[in-house]
């Protein structure tokens, strides 16, 4: 195949997972189909009959208990890959993933570490109602101890992912429903790795720095190309990681534009945009011409109606506006 | 519970006054409506009454200083209130606010509220209260444009924030910086290149010639913004002038008739007055020469409200003046003449009101009594015309194909071309020399 070899999200992901699996004996995948049925969403397909049933494990749909079991493993030196099938059914998981992993290296002075993945779709969009449309970044990211990465393309999908099971932490994994059809190009090689906290630069621009990550960024570019035709000029940095989240990439641009928005899917009330602006304020406190705007998602739960849902979301229109106001030119 | 007074607001262009004089005094009792100042604004001087109860705790300007609109310039204390915290409050505002303070619309602040003050007493209370006044009178300024003005030795006083509340932002400092470059261009450079800088500055921008010595006299906001609006007129006015010959001989001898009857009661007419009342009455015949340019459209004035250019002394600043004389066509002779006069001696001596200058239609400006023939002048906006009339000179003339000696007068007519074509300002001429070569006319 040749360089530029497209594949989807999912695909990337898998390869991420499978590419690790034939390196590293340690690493093996759990979760609610991930096995028989090739995974709710496809993304392990063909994986057992790879790597066969005591690696790719089918569980009861009981998140609490595969969690814990899989944190254990971690603890005993293997390297758990923990699919959720949604971010919205590890809330039942929330001891074991937040008040064990994220604390064990902490508690156990050293002792056990926690080299584990847990992964799986995140955020609202496909009309999934208010309980399973859970963005658990907000919430989650509050957790000193742990990594949180939320990449928006296949490349860093799969380049994330490997760092992730490489990583000797804890790592959440932010993946997206709405995403895993993305199609995009992926290089070849067994050892394509992103590093954590690395944003990229999705698009120069001179008038305003937006910054986001996951799903978001496309919104962000979105906007970018329509602000592009009112003469404002949008640089959208993709953070890829928020723990650790790279703020020195986002001062060095904010220095250039004096202005900022930053874009979370989240909900705003302590939330890592919010965060990120607290940051950029204290970092670029004389660089800026306005405050730190955020566009989230609105603060109501997730709407089930589709036009409902796509405004409920930090869509390119509300970026929009929110660029304008922030450059002055609403 | 100090009361903040600001230098007001009191035209829609003012952005700065001058005290010319405190009528009060430290330690003075004053009362709601009592007049505590005179401050002179780009248009006239005029009093400055206070809204509150209390006696004056500091006078922070002296007379004879200009301050931007917004800036505190006196403090009342209240009833009760010891003066010494109050003017330390003021002191805490001027420091705070020495560059510039934002613009509140009015004049006078209460920094903080009766019931708020109420519910805190002592040093506590005190000390909160120059918080709330130091909050009050502070400058907006977004970060980065306060640091690129440090940087590039621009001062936030000289600018006027676009943000939201007047906040000063980035843009507003760029624009400076790029009138500074553009200013100090032809000091740096050679002075051939120099021109064309010249001919690209922006209107405000003064220039500087190296090598010649000069004194630098300090221009009044008066002259300043003559000088704003005499370059925007010229400068975005499409000006042209048609000028026409008037027999005045008849016009002459009426004025000399009138004058010997009239002077037992106190009236001299000018032969400015007649001019006036026969641009008046112009007016019914040609709507487009007393209107104005408003964008996308035409406003053709229903009242006729003739402006007369006032030279004021040079001894005294100098600068003109356009007194209003208001509903002009509808004013008999004698009226008119009454009011000029008026007019006339209040802005030499007192100065004009903002309704003396305001809502002018047309201008007359007359340069006769300098023995001036012939000149021309450029519009006063919003108008669209001006009239520009040398003095009646007695001279050789020919009347009935004869030579002989009569008087006549040259005026000239600037137009705004967007409004008045070459041949509308003709036949407004035509009608105007009908009048004033029949002067009975102007009489009914």
């Amino acid at each position: 195949m040749s360089a530029l070899r497209e594949i989807e999200y999912r695909d990337a992901l898998r390869e991420a997972m499978s590419e690790e699996m034939r390196r590293d004996a340690k690493v093996f995948l759990l979760g609610e189909e991930v096995a028989e049925y090739n995974g709710a969403y496809k993304v392990s397909k063909g994986m057992l009959d790879e790597f066969g049933p005591r690696r790719i494990i089918d569980t009861p749909i009981s998140e609490s208990g595969f969690a814990g079991l899989a944190i254990g493993a971690a603890m005993q030196g293997l390297r758990p890959i923990v699919e959720f099938m949604s971010w919205s059914f590890s809330l039942v998981a929330a001891d074991p993933i937040l008040n064990n992993a994220p604390k064990m290296l902490y508690m156990s002075g050293g002792q056990f570490g926690c080299p584990i993945v847990f992964r799986g779709n995140d955020g609202a969009g496909g009309q999934l109602g208010s309980t399973h449309s859970w963005c658990v970044e907000g919430m989650f990211s509050n957790v000193p101890g742990m990594k949180m990465v939320i990449p928006a393309t296949p490349d860093d999908a799969k380049g994330l992912l490997k760092t992730a099971i490489r990583d000797d932490d804890p790592v959440f994994f932010l993946e997206s429903e709405r995403m895993l059809g993305l199609k995009g190009h992926v290089p070849e090689g067994d050892e394509i790795l992103v590093p954590f906290g690395q944003a990229r630069i999705r698009r120069e621009g001179t008038d305003c720095t937006l910054a986001s990550w996951g799903r978001p960024v496309h919104f962000c570019l979105e906007a970018a190309d329509a602000l592009a035709k009112e003469g404002i000029s949008c640089e959208v940095i993709d953070l890829r990681s928020i723990r650790p989240l790279d703020i020195g990439s986002v001062v060095r641009s904010v220095k250039k534009t004096s202005v900022c928005v930053v874009v979370d899917q989240s909900w705003s009330f302590g939330s890592p945009g919010s965060e990120l602006a607290a940051q950029v304020h204290r970092h670029c406190f004389d660089d800026l011409d306005n405050f730190v705007h955020r566009v989230h998602t609105a603060d109501v739960p997730s709407p089930y109606a589709f036009n409902l849902e796509q405004e409920y979301l930090p869509n390119a229109r509300r970026i929009c506006e929110a660029v304008r106001a922030a450059t002055y030119n609403a | 519970m100090p009361i903040s007074v600001n230098m007001p607001r009191l035209s829609d262009t003012m952005e700065a006054g001058t005290i010319v004089r405190w009528s009060v005094k430290v330690g003075d009792a004053v009362t709601s409506g009592q007049v505590i100042a005179d401050i002179e604004t780009d248009k006239a001087t005029m009093e400055m009454p206070v809204f509150d109860d209390g006696r004056i705790a500091s006078l922070l300007v002296p007379a004879g200083q200009s301050v931007k609109v917004g800036t505190l310039i006196a403090v009342i204390a209240q009833e009760g209130e010891p003066l010494e915290s109050a003017a330390r409050a003021a002191t805490a505002v001027a420091t705070a606010a020495q560059a510039t303070p934002s613009v509140p619309n009015s004049s006078t602040t209460a920094t903080k509220s009766d019931s708020d003050a109420s519910m805190v007493a002592g040093a506590t209370a005190e000390s909160s209260d120059e918080w709330a006044a130091v909050r009050g009178a502070s400058v907006r300024v977004s970060p980065v444009a306060r640091r690129m003005a440090e940087e590039h030795d621009i001062s936030l006083g000289s600018l006027q924030g676009s943000g939201p509340g007047g906040r000063i932002i980035k843009r507003d400092v760029q624009i400076a910086m790029e009138n500074t470059r553009s200013r100090s261009a032809p000091a740096t450079g050679a002075s051939e290149l120099a021109i064309p800088v010249v001919a690209n500055q922006r209107p405000s921008g003064g220039l500087v010639i190296a090598g010649l010595e000069s004194e630098s006299v300090p221009v009044s906001s008066k002259r300043q913004i003559i000088a704003r609006r005499l370059v925007e007129s010229k400068s975005t006015i499409p000006h042209y002038q048609v000028s026409m010959k008037f027999d005045l001989d008849q016009l002459m001898a009426m004025r000399e008739q009138l004058n010997v009857d009239l002077a037992s009661v106190g009236i001299k007419l000018s032969v400015n007055d007649f001019i006036v009342r026969g641009c008046a009455l112009a007016m019914a015949k040609h709507p487009y020469v007393n209107a104005s340019w408003a964008g996308d459209s035409i406003s053709l004035h229903t009242q006729v409200n003739v402006g007369i250019a006032v030279a004021l002394d040079e001894s005294e600043g100098g600068g003109l003046v356009v007194a209003v004389l208001r509903d002009a066509d509808r004013k008999s002779l004698r009226a008119i003449s009454a009011e000029a006069k008026a007019m006339g001696e209040k802005a030499r001596t007192r100065g004009l009101s903002l309704d003396d200058m305001a809502d002018s239609t047309f201008t007359v400006s007359n340069l006769g009594m300098f023995g001036v023939e012939h000149f021309t002048a450029i519009i006063n906006p919003p108008n669209s015309a001006i009239l520009a009339c040398g003095a009646a000179i007695k001279q050789p003339v020919i009347r009935n194909d004869a030579l002989t000696v009569g008087y006549e007068m040259v005026a000239t007519l600037s137009s705004d071309h967007r409004v008045i074509d070459g041949a509308m300002a003709a036949r407004w001429l035509n009608t105007l020399k009908h009048s004033l070569e029949h002067p009975a006319t102007l009489l009914v």
